[in-house]
């Protein structure tokens, strides 16, 4: 029954080329132009996105950290922002957000892979707190499943960071990447 | 060296600069010795070169001045591979290094024990990274760098003395604004946007 079901849905997925396309055009149409990234396997077409344009300014980084204070010089130049990351990173630019984006009042989009959301095997641990946290921060975020929906959300996100002066944050599952979510039980 | 003089240096020389200090007393120093709204003071330990960086990206005609410390560089060594890769022609990451975390009660940084802060950012692969061993060497490097369109990173061995200067005039969210609003004026940009009420639109 569970593969009847999986065999439908994989039947209407959109592939991970499509999914990364439509999330990059969706940056673009919310007016990013300067994008700061670290890769995770399952944003390796994302970032192939990124890479791949002229207009978009693709800050690689060595850890995400930097990532933060590289977008908050650029957001007071007048740069709009999004930084793209697993949520090991997130965990990682914990004290830049708190001593740079959330006391200056700076806005940025944050892009974070949802490693060991519901169903994701080995990052349980930080699927587990990934969520607490931002909410600790006071970060308002949105977990995409869907990508049709991922170009609006995108836009409305970027509204909020710039309405609030803070950080948004839209956690990217595996489903809405498009990669292929493996429901096997050990 | 005295870092109080080689900030006079880099205030003479420094003309329309943006200008990124690091989280501590050089941030003092400077107010005191340029003060104005193109001055962005960090508070994060460690994200003075990044922010710099990014600064720099977003407006490459414009220069930009990063005055860090060892310390904080020390906690953000990967923005030098970064900086190397992304290759700004328009920023100069100068680096004080006094050996100690002068703000956190003095104790060593590794410097004090031997690193070497330029020897690593050449190896991240900065080709114009120099130590200035003297005030007439820093002079001359930080000229050369402010007037060139080349990456550089300066190195200055400095003393811990501290120059009695007042204190920092606003907070960290009045910063921002000011700041924002100098590159607006001088760069004859819209960033800041307001939007009407609803019932004017």
């Amino acid at each position: 029954m569970l593969s009847e079901l999986l065999g439908q849905r994989e039947k209407t997925k959109v592939t991970e080329e499509e999914a990364a396309k439509t999330i990059f055009n969706g940056l673009k149409a919310a007016g990013i132009n300067l994008v700061a990234t670290l890769p995770d396997i399952n944003l390796a077409q994302l970032l192939q996105e990124v890479e791949a344009d002229r207009d978009v300014i693709h800050v690689p980084l060595c850890r995400e950290e930097e990532g933060i204070g590289i977008c908050a010089g650029a957001y007071l130049v007048g740069k709009k922002c999004a930084a793209i990351m697993q949520n090991g990173g997130f965990f990682n630019s914990n004290n830049a957000i708190v001593t740079t984006l959330l006391q200056y009042q700076i806005p940025l989009l944050l892009l974070i892979y949802y490693a060991g959301d519901i169903g994701d095997r080995t990052f349980s641990t930080s699927g587990s707190m990934t969520e607490p946290v931002l909410r600790a921060l006071g970060i308002r975020y949105y977990v995409m499943r869907e990508v049709a929906d991922a170009p609006e959300l995108i836009t409305r996100a970027q509204i909020l960071a710039e309405d609030s002066r803070r950080p948004v944050a839209l956690l990217l599952t595996k489903e809405l990447l498009g990669r292929r979510v493996s429901l096997k039980s050990l | 060296m005295k870092r109080f003089d080689c900030l006079r240096t880099i205030a003479v020389a420094a003309a329309d600069a943006l200008v990124v200090t690091s989280a501590g007393a050089v941030t003092l120093e400077w107010n005191a010795l340029r003060p104005g709204d193109g001055n962005f003071r960090v508070r994060t330990l460690g994200l003075c070169s990044s922010i710099a960086l990014g600064m720099a990206l977003g407006l490459p005609h414009r220069k930009v001045i990063a005055l860090d410390g060892d310390g904080s560089l020390l906690m953000n060594l990967c923005s030098l591979p970064t900086l190397a890769r992304m290759q700004p022609k328009n920023l100069v990451h100068i680096v004080f290094d006094n050996g100690v975390y002068e703000a956190s009660g003095s104790k060593k940084t590794a410097t004090a024990t031997g690193t070497d802060l330029v020897g690593m950012a050449c190896a991240a692969g900065i080709a114009r990274a120099r130590w200035a061993h003297s005030d007439d060497e820093f002079r001359a490097v930080v000229t050369e760098a402010l007037n060139g369109q080349e990456l550089f990173f300066i190195g200055a061995k400095v003393t811990t003395d501290r120059t009695e200067v007042p204190p920092y005039p606003i907070d960290e969210v009045e910063n921002k604004y000011r700041f924002i609003r100098h590159v607006e004026k001088t760069e004859n940009v819209a960033i800041l946007k307001t939007n009407l009420p609803t019932s004017y639109s």
